[in-house]
């Protein structure tokens, strides 16, 4: 038995791997494919005055002459022994440049997810035991309201009234100049993860309240009322506790979700994460950093995704009982 | 009349019922002990369900009719930049004001609508061809073979599609409309190709599809024929979703300055100017063509919830 769990460990852990390969792959073919000079991210202006034979030094220099699966091999090698590479606009080491900015991107998604995990929850749950009453109803539209509208857009509208209007926050940034105590990180990320928040709250909120109620329609809540539990111990300890597993896999899905729109909203408060990293490698080729970047967030993707099945299998028996289960899991428009 | 009720009423109940065919473990049907009596009631209508999708599709209508007929309700070329009269907030001549480089906001409003509908509506199609094949072929396919497209979509699916569709639209060159209305088509068609997966497993086991399989019919006649008519009513919430987040990402990545440029007038390349806007403090650049977007998204959302159907029709048993 034990060797059997042992088996299917190292299963996952393999698929995790090799669809991290596998994604390394797709974002390199796409990346390499694509037009555009990447020397001039190199060189910056200079690269239009080059001559034919710098040209080819340069490229060959920075191995880009040769066919693109050996350039991927090459990288891979490299990558295997943690080196991913020179940023080719910033001429320092991706990583470097990467662990410069990594905290400031995993401050801002990572507290903007804890706190849509949660807020979805108890949202979800208060529209949920007001079904179809007057506060269920205006939190409902208003919720679908908020959500409709375009992080970027949202953002424009905060630092409109906030930081031009009111003067109250700072428009851009993560600190300061000079100045880097926490209160004023905290100033500078109030707008930021406000807009996180609202803009998909009430998404999975949504998702919660309807679960919810579907759940209350079934017939082993009828015949725990017969049995006289409560109202919240119904909800509490039955009707939640079996919602709790495709919750736990439609917040995996929204991981990409949630870092996406982190990054939106990075590159308009110009707050030095990821995000503008990621749009700025893209828009000048620096391939070495779209690369790791795009493989980074894909792989944190990934490997939530494998967690969520990992604690979904934990706390519901009826997956773990069937090695394969089919995943009817609720597809949704993200 | 009531009697009539009901009966409307349990029809659309078995009709929502076929598609989530419950089966116990051993691959066979529960037996039916007893049925709940809610059911036979008939249901008292939400009056927020209802009334949303009407309010929602006359707006959508107005904001559609308003693009198509722009000709006729603009009189002020919107790409013609009067530079005497930049940053001009509204007034009598220019009921939305005038942008940083001096056009009406008015007249682009009209016109950039039918750039950013048109690009919604195009790439709503594509990433539906896409997601049809894709999720056909997955579901028709060996277990093997399913789980190895499953896990590629599931692996694109994985990069946020707005990088995704960065990267491809440098493949494709400098943007226009068309190129632009490919690439978001083709990140956003993962979502779907799973639901459609998931359906097609459901059907293809029915005795029709065999039937059809065995008299010799091919792929897309049986997908076209007997395959997309049971998942279209399940799919069609998808598609008008998929619209409305196509439109997004337009704004979005033209937004950014890596979608439409700004002499091509989109309600997102409008919206490209705001940094400037900021800076002037001139507000209706930013808040007026942001607004427009905003409510037709929420008009699509809307539509798209009423398609989804209602939840259970049946009474909460709290």
């Amino acid at each position: 038995m034990h060797k059997q769990k042992l088996i299917k460990l190292i299963k996952r852990i393999l698929i995790t791997f090799l669809s991290i390969a596998l994604l390394s792959l797709i974002v390199f073919y796409i990346s390499r494919l694509a037009p555009g000079d990447p020397l001039v991210s190199y060189f910056g202006e200079r690269a239009q005055k080059l001559t034919a034979e710098e040209r080819s030094l340069a490229l060959s220099k920075l191995g880009l002459d040769q066919p693109i699966a050996v350039q991927y091999i090459r990288w891979l090698q490299h990558a295997l022994q943690g080196d991913f590479g020179i940023s080719y606009k910033y001429k320092i080491p991706v990583t470097e440049l990467i662990s410069d900015r990594i905290g400031n991107t995993l401050i801002l998604g990572g507290i903007g997810f804890i706190l849509i995990f949660f807020g979805a929850l108890i949202l979800g749950f208060f529209c949920a035991w007001h079904e179809d009453k007057l506060t269920d109803r205006v939190i409902c539209t208003f919720g679908t309201v908020l959500g409709c509208i375009p992080e970027f857009w949202l953002s424009l509208i905060f630092i409109l009234i906030f930081a031009v209007t009111l003067r109250v926050l700072p428009s851009s940034g993560a600190y300061s100049i000079g100045g880097g105590d926490i209160a004023d990180r905290i100033r500078h990320l109030i707008m930021p993860l406000s807009v996180v928040v609202i803009d998909h709250l009430w998404y999975y909120s949504y998702m919660v309240r309807n679960k919810l109620v579907s759940e209350f329609r079934a017939d082993y809540v009828l015949c725990a009322r017969a049995k006289g539990l409560s109202k919240a111990q119904i909800i509490t300890r039955h009707c939640l506790r079996n919602i709790m597993p495709s919750y736990l896999s439609i917040m995996a899905v929204a991981v990409p979700h949630i870092i996406g729109g982190t990054y939106i909203v990075e590159s308009v408060f110009a707050y030095p994460g990821l995000g503008t990293l990621i749009y700025e490698s893209a828009r000048y080729k620096d391939y070495n950093l779209l690369m790791l970047l795009c493989i980074m967030t894909g792989a944190a993707v990934i490997v939530c995704g494998e967690l969520a099945k990992l604690i979904n299998e934990r706390i519901d028996p009826r997956l773990r009982k069937s090695m394969r289960f089919t995943e009817d899991e609720e597809v949704d428009e993200l | 009349m009531s009697s009539l009720r009901n009966k409307i009423v349990n029809k659309s109940q078995s009709e929502n019922s076929v598609g989530r065919k419950v089966l116990l473990k051993d691959g066979s049907e529960p037996e039916i002990l007893f049925k709940n009596k809610a059911e036979n009631k008939p249901v008292v209508k939400s009056r927020f369900g209802r009334k949303a999708p009407l309010a929602a599709a006359v707006v959508l209508a107005i904001i559609i009719a308003g693009c198509i007929f722009s000709d006729l309700i603009t009189t002020i070329d919107p790409s013609y930049m009067d530079l005497s009269k930049l940053d001009l907030a509204p007034c009598a001549g220019y009921i939305f004001g005038t942008d940083t480089m001096g056009r009406d906001i008015y007249s682009m409003i009209w016109y950039g609508g039918r750039i950013s509908l048109f690009i919604g509506i195009v790439s709503a199609l594509i990433s539906t061809l896409i997601a049809v094949t894709i999720g056909a072929l997955s579901g028709s396919a060996s277990d093997r073979m399913d789980a190895v497209i499953m896990r590629i979509t599931d692996i694109i699916l994985s990069i946020p599609s707005l990088p995704l569709a960065i990267m491809l639209q440098a493949m494709m060159g400098a943007a226009n409309v068309i190129s632009l209305s490919v690439v978001i088509g083709a990140t956003n068609w993962m979502n779907m190709a799973k639901l459609i997966r998931t359906e097609v497993r459901q059907l293809r086991d029915t005795e029709y599809v065999i039937a059809a399989r065995n008299m010799g019919g091919g792929f897309f006649y049986v997908l076209f024929k007997h395959l997309a008519p049971n998942f279209i009513p399940s799919l069609m919430f998808m598609i008008v979703m998929s619209i409305r987040s196509a439109i997004a990402s337009e704004s979005t990545l033209s937004f950014l300055g890596m979608g439409l440029p700004l002499e091509q007038i989109s309600w997102g390349s409008m919206l490209s100017l705001s940094e400037k806007a900021l800076m002037t403090d001139s507000w209706w650049i930013i808040v007026i063509p942001g607004a427009f977007l905003a409510v037709t998204l929420l008009c699509f959302t809307s539509l798209g919830n009423s398609l989804r159907g209602e939840l259970s029709k049946r009474h909460s048993q709290l």
